[in-house]
């Protein structure tokens, strides 16, 4: 029998902005533990809410490129629950009336396209970080995430697999980056998110039941955790067993998902429309300057990659849809840098080099300012192509500036002409069999002297002086 | 006496502070500030310019003050010091005043008779072991027995009004948004508000005007600049007076009797007198105990033991944490009102009771609107009786208390302002009288009020306290 | 309100009812709702809830940090906590 999976995702996306959703504490990541956490974050009694305006914008701006419906008046609702790390005893949440309705995104699979539909996203704040490995008999608590912006984005039951997941997944995290939503940062839990799984017989319209893997925080993760879920809740009915709709959690370093521990009572997180917050309204005046200061798009970067900067199919599509590389790209065309030449470099060697430590530009040494400074170099001739690798190598692991490299290890190319000169007459002259033999038609032997005259400059010598100096000599 | 320099500020202060100890038998305080009061008087100079300068003044413990305890009379609280201070008693600290105590109530001010206070009841200072009425029942019990000229309420339900009536004292209860509810313990969000206190509507009128003003950090805080409801005060026109067909009857004889008084006062001073109707009004007991409720179980939910206040000693895992500092850190009031709440939100009720409520509250609000296009305040007794015995009400049907609570419920529900004015006594114990008027009206209010009380003289009356030595 | 009801409410609001308080609050309850049954004799169809008294929008606030770090105040409060963290008993999930 064939099986397909119906899967739908709730992506948590932590928004960034400066301050919390309802207090003006820094959501900054890495300070010490419950410094970033103010009477509101604390839940003391007596405090109150105030709503950010900014992750009120952002979360239209998501809206917007999503072409979703964008509710203009919207509220909040309190969803309660016990747990230590939640400082009220319930989470401001919008369940009611979401800031952002349907919309949607494509996906790209082997080559084939898919529309996956967006049921609703809503603004709700995060859990502080409950660390239970730390002490034998206690968790610690740490409420500096407390009230963190999250922009909760639930999409239809409507992707079939786990590489289509993860393919919507990296689409959301593309969408989220580029229009500067979240700094999309998963290993600091700045996206993550929850899987529905369920399985029915291939063509079958009926929904299977489904079960619930919370809290996965890695592409990689995505895709075996639904794959071992799949694969699991087929060995379930294939043996005549039902799936019990549950909540798991995947373990990763036993690659499976686990039912979380059950409890005697169901959770009822009985919402109801917060008290302490009116609902917030947004002007068509406000969604217009939004719209005017839209980020573009990774789409409509790659046609104007395309057409207007002419860099080839691989250059523009590297380039548009990878954030950071594309931040630093329009910096260097910012500073006057040839856009064929700067396109070469980033996805080339510079991508080369990060892919290497499986890191992304901004965590390395590098930034535009040093690499406009390597291709000012490259383009006015001071160091050749074969030079500025040697460079950029360099800078990539100390982070010294090109020029400085150039300086001191001498890597200025040679373009003088009289130096040139002297130094390939010594090859043509120590070297007379060689151009007996090229002036007989051997017209390959031309490389032969190009090297030596690589060797003899250490790599310096203007190639194309070169190929001239030597069609002069040689000719004679 | 301030302004003739009979008196210090520090003289005042420690005369305040002397009287609250003298009186500790009333249990009106839960904690007397004693050493920061004084300090604060002695740094102060009187300023002749301002009314409240130097005016001692007592606060409901459910106002947050930096370091000083604060705990809503609840076991859960016990020793909790705030880090912070509550916006009106900065607006009033600001203004001149001193704060010399944190005043008794009922638990999270869920009581109409101060009887679930975790720190004991406070008695009625017109009658030993008779209740002061509630929540805000040790503010009331603390100015009527002269310890303050001036304390802080908070009213959700008639809070403030119904203890004002019963102690003979005037209390304001502002339009909902007027008063910043930052560093107020909350109790029902959406019904919970602020008010004076005192024993005139004149001297409501100033510590209004102090407690009044937009917060930024208060969201439901109305966008509005502070009342100047004293500088309106002379300025009394003779307005209609609605009576409410619906609570007709409701009185006992010597109850209506009172009542009809005021009525003949107002008349005689020019208000016209007209029958109003408030169709809806007699469901607003049922409004109020579902919405009521159903704020406080959410509101409730972060005394959990984890971060402030009482934790149990006897817990072995988080479970434990919770269910045992909360069933032993509340009373038995405030645990009613947390599963009924939790109830009326829980699956498949929710539009049944809540929603069911609030949309019953909108009809109620709109009776009012429609009410105020035939008059201009609405006139209803406060209470329906005059105080009454520790433990003789509600211990056996808890609703029998809730009907303290008949006529001052409605106006937090629709959000409008009402005062409860001393009008003549029954059986020698004070009653009250209530004026509602439409949202911000507050100015109209007192100016009615104070009219009232330029014609009357209850409110000038003062218990013995011989009984409280 | 039947004993199962009971028992989901006080495990939502994490309340246990001790022997002597529970048949008085049980019973007291079964009051209290009968009183607020009340409501159901009213035809609310076309109405809308009102859900705070003050029918006006909320004021947004500026992203701009302004806060103190209290990390002291909160956790010298806290019934259990270290240096750096609020304790509770170790939560096994």
């Amino acid at each position: 029998m064939t099986w397909e999976a119906v899967i739908g995702l709730e992506a948590h996306v932590q928004l960034s902005t400066k301050t919390k959703l309802f207090s003006r504490a820094s959501t900054s990541f890495g300070a010490d533990p419950n410094t970033n956490v103010n009477l509101v974050d604390c839940g003391l009694p007596g405090v109150l809410p105030t709503v950010n305006r900014e992750a009120f914008y952002k979360a239209i701006r998501f809206g917007l490129a999503i072409d979703a419906t964008i509710n203009q008046t919207s509220h909040f609702d309190r969803k309660n629950y016990f747990y230590p790390d939640l400082p009220k005893g319930y989470q401001i949440t919008q369940m009611e009336r979401p800031i952002v309705l349907g919309g949607f995104v494509e996906i790209n699979v082997d080559g084939i396209k898919k529309i996956i539909n967006i049921t609703r996203a809503h603004l709700e704040e995060d859990a502080g970080k409950s660390i239970h490995d730390a002490d034998p008999n206690n968790s610690l608590i740490d409420l500096n995430r407390a009230g963190t912006p999250l922009l909760e984005i639930v999409s239809e039951p409507e992707i079939s697999s786990a590489k289509e997941a993860v393919a919507y997944m990296k689409a959301l995290h593309q969408l989220i980056t580029f229009l500067d939503v979240s700094d999309g940062n998963m290993s600091q839990g700045s996206m993550r998110c929850d899987a529905n799984v369920s399985i029915r017989k291939a063509g079958s319209q009926e929904l299977g039941t489904r079960t619930e893997i919370k809290n996965i925080n890695s592409f990689r993760f995505i895709e075996k955790a639904i794959n071992f879920e799949i694969k699991r809740q087929i060995r379930v009915l294939e043996s005549g067993d039902k799936i019990i709709q549950e909540t798991r959690l995947y373990d990763s370093v036993k690659d499976e998902t686990r039912p979380m521990r059950t409890k005697e009572f169901a959770n009822d997180y009985r919402y109801f429309p917060e008290p302490d917050l009116l609902p917030i309204v947004i002007s068509n005046e406000e969604i217009e300057e939004i719209k005017n200061n839209f980020p573009e798009l990774p789409k409509h970067k790659k046609i104007r990659y395309l057409n207007d900067l002419q860099l080839s199919e691989n250059d523009a599509e590297i380039l548009s849809s990878t954030k950071s590389l594309s931040v630093i790209f329009e910096e260097l065309l910012n500073t006057g840098n040839n856009a064929v030449l700067a396109a070469r470099w980033l996805v080339g060697d510079v991508s080369a080099l990060l892919n290497k430590d499986q890191i992304e530009i901004e965590e390395s040494k590098l930034d535009a300012k040093l690499i406009s400074e390597l291709l000012k170099n490259i383009e006015n001739n001071t160091i050749s192509g074969k030079i500025a690798k040697e460079v950029l190598e360099e800078c990539y692991q100390t982070g010294a500036s090109p020029n400085s490299v150039i300086e001191s290890k001498g890597l200025k190319q040679i373009t003088n002409t009289n130096e040139l000169q002297s130094i390939l007459q010594d090859i043509v002259n120590a070297n007379p069999e060689q151009v007996n033999q090229f002036k007989s038609g051997k017209d390959k032997l031309f490389g032969y002297f190009v090297g030596q005259a690589m060797k003899a400059t250490q790599g310096k010598g203007n190639p194309e002086l070169i190929n001239k100096i030597l069609r002069e000599l040689l000719a004679k | 006496m301030l302004a003739n320099k009979e008196i210090t500020p520090s003289e005042l202060t420690e005369e305040s502070i002397s009287l609250a100890k003298r009186y500790a038998s009333l249990n009106c305080f839960n904690v007397i500030n004693e050493e920061a009061a004084i300090a604060q008087s002695r740094n102060l100079s009187f300023d002749s310019n301002n009314l409240l300068s130097c005016i001692p003044i007592a606060h409901k413990d459910l106002f947050c003050i930096k370091d000083l305890e604060t705990t809503c009379s609840s076991k859960i609280l016990e020793g909790y010091k705030p880090p912070y201070t509550a916006t009106v008693v900065k607006n009033l600290e600001n203004a001149g005043c001193i704060t010399i105590a944190k005043t008794n109530m009922d638990e999270f001010a869920m009581g109409s008779s101060n009887e679930t206070s975790y720190f004991g009841n406070v008695h009625n200072p017109w009658l030993k072991n008779h209740v002061p009425g509630g929540s805000s029942g040790g503010a009331a019990a603390s100015v009527a027995s002269g310890i303050v000229p001036l304390a802080t309420g908070t009213d959700t339900g008639g809070s403030i009004r119904q203890p004002a009536a019963l102690c003979n004292l005037t209390g304001l209860k502002p339009t909902y948004g007027r008063i910043s509810r930052w560093g107020m313990i909350a109790f029902a969000s959406s019904l919970d508000q602020a008010g004076p206190i005192a024993h005139t509507a004149k001297d409501c009128a100033i510590a209004l005007d102090a407690m009044t003003g937009h917060d930024s950090k208060d969201s439901t805080s109305l966008h509005l600049g502070k009342t100047t409801t004293l500088e309106t005060l002379e300025k009394h026109t003779s307005l209609t007076l609605g009576i409410v067909k619906e609570f007709n009857g409701q009185l006992s004889a010597e109850m209506e009797l009172a009542f009809q008084k005021s009525i003949m006062t107002y008349q005689s001073l020019g208000y016209k007198i007209k029958e109003i109707t408030l169709p809806n009004i007699k469901y607003s007991v049922p409004t109020y105990y579902v919405i009521a409720p159903a704020e406080c179980s959410s509101n409730l939910s972060r005394f959990d033991g984890v971060r402030f206040g009482f934790r149990s000693k006897n817990i072995q895992n988080l479970e434990d944490l919770y269910v045992k500092s909360r069933s032993e850190g509340f009373g038995n009031e405030v645990k009613r009102r947390i599963l009924i709440g939790t109830y009326v939100l829980s699956a498949g009720y929710y539009d049944a009771y809540y929603k069911k409520a609030q949309q019953v509250r909108r009809l109620i609000a709109e009776d009012f609107n429609s009410a105020f296009k035939e008059c201009d305040l609405i006139l209803t007794p406060t209470s329906p009786g005059t105080t009454f015995a520790f433990d003789s009400k509600g211990s056996k049907d808890p609703t029998e208390l809730y009907l303290e609570d008949l006529f001052t419920i409605a106006a937090n529900l629709a959000g409008i302002p009402a005062i409860s004015v001393p009008q003549a006594f029954v059986n020698n114990l004070p009653s009250g009288h209530q004026l509602i008027g439409p949202h911000l009206s507050e100015s109209a209010i007192l100016q009615t009020a104070h009219h009232f009380q330029l014609n009357s003289d209850w409110h000038l009356k003062s218990p013995s306290m011989e009984s409280f030595l | 309100m039947d004993k199962q009801t009971v028992r989901t409410i006080c495990y939502l609001s994490r309340l246990s009812l001790d022997q002597n308080s529970a048949q008085k609050i049980e019973s007291d309850l079964d009051v209290i709702l009968s009183m607020i049954d009340e409501l159901q004799e009213v035809d609310t169809s076309k109405i809308e809830p009102m859900f705070s008294p003050i029918e006006q929008t909320a004021i947004v606030y500026d992203d701009v940090i302004s806060s103190d770090n209290l990390k002291e105040d909160f956790l010298t409060q806290a019934p259990n906590s270290d240096n750096n963290f609020f304790k509770v008993p170790k939560v096994v999930e």
